[in-house]
């Protein structure tokens, strides 16, 4: 049974009692890759603006424009930002200042060097990293292009690619994983790495070239 | 030139990710400098990295969240739209020498700037007397609102569970949890006393299957009273089940027992 918060949000009560479950702790460890399989759905027939097209409205400062983009990219955003910094709170500041960022200089990204979508993450991402790490906000990379080879505007085509990475960081040996998500999700060195892992340093590089070499695999299938 | 001898794939990577020493980077930006190949496979690694953010969990946006931002980008777009109303400096007619108007030209630029700076300060204060108001409600409810956190937790609060008369008084808990937040009150009573350097753990078990989520590890009072009020919880996930294990006294990032208590909720989504 459903019930209407006042605020417009549901909620859930329970009452906890002594006794057995139906087995609530039955379940794998969280990692990345046991995230709920989702399916997007997308209604083909609705007309959809190209990213360059509201970003040129953007630079005109059309208001609507910006809100499809944060409606477009919001989610992904701040999902990166909270599986960093793990808290809601600190992922919606982050949220808000990618935005504004994207509001305010719309020119800061430049879509020769890849896409909108793959920018925001890098963007998002990078700064979360520095948030997490107390460090000063690193050298941005967009010197360079971002080869991202699908188009992250087109739900159908972000559900697959995610598919594609869930499906090979199941199969990843856990070291291999591991090692990816400390130095991608928590900014780990590679030196870091190894003293949290207790491994030497070169098995540490043998891991991450692995890794990537089966990330480039999978993406490229 | 670099002689033939380029950056290792994972060197490029953690380049790319911004996870190296200052030397290492530099050395590395400048052999990219000089190196088509180092570059490209960089941007190749780029894009591949990207995929690891892209195949993270999904949330969507806190419509809060939203809300505020599209709140901040109506003030904005208002502030921008006040500075472009003020009326600028109009080009004047076609001078009869280069100097004799110049004076004329800076008084109506200063008179015309300061008619446009009137206009602005209007605006300003009608918008400092609005965002005044909004701050005085907030605080209002934020009063409020702390008043109700400090009786969920403060420990003089009288605490009873209410049973049917002559039913044995057992352990009991209380959740309420609003999935779309991420928020979460728990109120046990009658909860057992546990051993020295061990305490109770709250899970929220997600509906969606995903692993347990640690909502708050507590101790309770010599009444054995407790409670959990607003632990930080990721939104966006909904509950199919509540429960309690003991654990350690710092508390664990995954239960390492079976429940003591759990329960299923009977309302929301």
């Amino acid at each position: 049974m459903e019930k209407s918060h006042p605020t417009g949000w549901k909620h859930q009560k329970v009452s906890l009692m002594t006794g057995s479950p139906d087995n609530p702790m039955g379940l794998p460890p969280r990692s990345m890759s046991d995230a709920p399989q989702r399916q997007h759905i997308r209604d083909e027939s609705e007309p959809k603006e190209s990213d360059d097209s509201l970003l040129q409205r953007v630079s005109e400062r059309d208001q609507s424009a910006m809100t499809k983009l944060f409606d477009r990219y919001g989610g992904m955003v701040y999902s990166v930002a909270l599986r960093v910094l793990r808290d809601a709170g600190s992922a919606e500041d982050l949220l808000q200042e990618v935005f504004f960022q994207l509001w305010r200089n719309p020119t800061s990204f430049v879509s020769s060097r890849g896409s909108l979508g793959a920018w925001l993450l890098v963007v998002a991402r990078n700064r979360a990293i520095d948030i997490l790490r107390r460090r000063r906000p690193m050298e941005s990379v967009d010197d360079y292009p971002l080869s991202s080879r699908e188009n992250l505007a087109s739900e159908v085509e972000r559900g697959a690619m995610m598919q594609k990475v869930r499906s090979v960081l199941t199969v990843l040996p856990p070291e291999q994983r591991n090692v990816v998500e400390l130095a991608y999700f928590e900014g780990l060195s590679q030196t870091e790495i190894a003293d949290r892992t207790g491994d030497p340093l070169g098995t540490v590089k043998t891991r991450i070239r692995l890794a990537l070499m089966s990330l480039r695999k999978a993406l490229q299938a | 030139m670099n002689g033939g001898i380029h950056i290792a794939l994972e060197d490029l990577a953690f380049y790319a990710m911004g996870n190296l020493r200052d030397e290492e980077r530099t050395r590395i930006h400048a052999h990219l400098q000089s190196c088509s190949e180092c570059r490209e496979e960089l941007s190749a690694i780029s894009g591949d990295l990207t995929a690891l953010a892209v195949s993270v969990e999904q949330h969507p946006v806190p419509p809060a969240a939203r809300q505020r931002f599209l709140d901040s980008l109506g003030t904005e777009v208002q502030a921008e739209s006040v500075s472009e109303t003020a009326p600028g400096v109009t080009p004047f007619p076609k001078p009869a020498s280069r100097t004799a108007w110049l004076p004329w030209t800076i008084a109506a630029a200063l008179g015309i700037g300061a008619a446009g700076l009137g206009v602005k300060v209007n605006t300003l204060r009608e918008q400092l007397h609005n965002q005044s108001q909004l701050v005085a409600r907030a605080q209002e409810e934020s009063v409020r609102s702390q008043r109700v956190v400090n009786l969920l937790k403060s420990p003089g609060a009288q605490r009873a569970t209410l049973t049917a008369a002559k039913t044995p008084v057992e352990p009991t808990g209380h959740a309420i949890y609003l999935a779309d937040r991420g928020e979460l009150i728990f109120q046990g009573n009658n909860l057992k006393r546990l051993p020295q350097g061990k305490a109770y753990e709250l899970w929220v078990i997600p509906a969606n299957g995903t692993a347990p989520l640690p909502a708050g590890v507590f101790v309770p009072d010599q009444s054995g009273d407790a409670s959990v009020v607003m632990p930080p919880l990721p939104p966006g996930i909904a509950a199919k089940a509540f429960a309690i294990t003991i654990e350690r006294a710092e508390g664990s990032a995954a239960p390492s027992s079976t429940p003591v208590m759990s329960g299923v909720p009977t309302q929301g989504d």
